[in-house]
């Protein structure tokens, strides 16, 4: 277990996973950000949350998507970062699989408010953001900060 | 927990609550389209009940099979539509998007169409897009009942092609 653990690849490995994980969040918090209204409608559809929580969700949630993008992104806190999208990962996975039990046919909203037909729920779904969510545990286990401001940052307070 | 992962643990609290914040600031005073931060009213989300689909087939309105003594038809548009016209014989079983036929309806349906000697079951609905014809009798042959047909283009298409029915 120690020399997997201490393999050297795992950095750059880390490296590509957080990039990706990045152009992935900001990409997925665009159109959230432009139309709240859509976004809260998505959540309202998955019937879980009550009421006086849905919209503040879809107010801060892609906010949080951004930053943790932006930070992933430049390489500052970014394992704070992948721990946010961790968690966020988390509750979208609990939301799909709730809404799959219940026999709901509807649209995912990870992207954009779509048409059912283009993004529905369905075991892809649960696949695609578990391994999101495996890659989010990556980077928070083995992000060494080979590039960003975090290594930056540490470069200089050592000097 | 090591220090490094409680460390890690305060930032994304940190990242969650500052850019939350942001969030909030931005809807408030700058987006274009801002959300109320409190919905006033439930959200109207129509999500259709999943229709356990079966097998079914596709006929032309000038389809033999449609004028057989041998089918056993259903109407699946409203009352209001069955009312003005429907094909000879058919039975009226209206289908419903959110709520699933009722298995009385069904029994109904299974009872008549053994009672006529009926070899198939021939649905025709109105004939929009999606076509509730296409829709029950998916939905009919998913439940248990065998050798359902539709018809393509529904009620219109079947007027088209012969004119008649009843009133």
């Amino acid at each position: 277990m120690k020399p997997f653990v201490q393999w050297k690849g795992h950095s750059l490995l880390a490296l590509i996973a957080r990039l990706y994980l990045a152009g992935i969040f900001l990409f997925a918090c665009i159109h959230k950000i432009a139309n709240p209204a859509d976004f809260a409608m998505d959540i309202a559809t998955y019937d879980i949350l009550p009421l006086v929580f849905v919209n503040p969700m879809a107010i801060c949630l892609p906010w949080v998507e951004l930053g943790a993008g932006i930070l992933l992104l430049a390489g500052y806190k970014s394992r704070g970062a992948a721990m946010a999208i961790g968690g966020m990962m988390l509750m979208f996975l609990l939301a799909i699989i709730i809404a799959l039990v219940k026999g709901l046919d509807m649209s995912c909203g990870c992207f954009a408010s779509q048409a059912m037909e283009s993004d529905p729920i369905g075991a892809w779904t649960v696949v695609r953001d578990t391994s999101w969510l495996l890659l989010a545990l990556y980077v928070i286990v083995f992000d060494r900060h080979p590039i960003g401001l975090d290594r930056w940052l540490e470069k200089r307070r050592q000097t | 927990m090591t220090k490094d992962l409680k460390r890690s643990l305060w930032d994304s609290l940190a990242i969650t609550l500052v850019f939350s914040i942001l969030g909030l600031a931005v809807n408030a005073w700058v987006h274009p389209h801002p959300l109320k931060f409190i919905a006033d009213e439930p959200y109207q989300t129509m999500v259709p009940c999943p229709v356990p689909g079966g097998n079914t087939t596709p006929i032309d309105p000038g389809d033999a099979r449609l004028f057989s003594p041998d089918s056993f038809i259903i109407d699946a548009r409203d009352n209001g539509d069955f009312a003005k016209w429907h094909f000879t014989k058919a039975m009226n079983v209206p289908f419903d998007y959110l709520d699933p036929t009722p298995d009385k309806v069904l029994e109904k349906v299974a009872e008549k169409a053994a009672a006529s000697g009926a070899k198939r079951v021939v649905v025709y609905g109105d004939g929009d897009d999606p076509d509730t014809g296409e829709q029950l009798a998916k939905e009919i042959s998913g439940r248990g009942i065998k050798n359902v047909f539709f018809v393509k283009g529904g009620a219109p298409s079947i007027e088209q092609a012969k004119p008649g029915g009843s009133r």
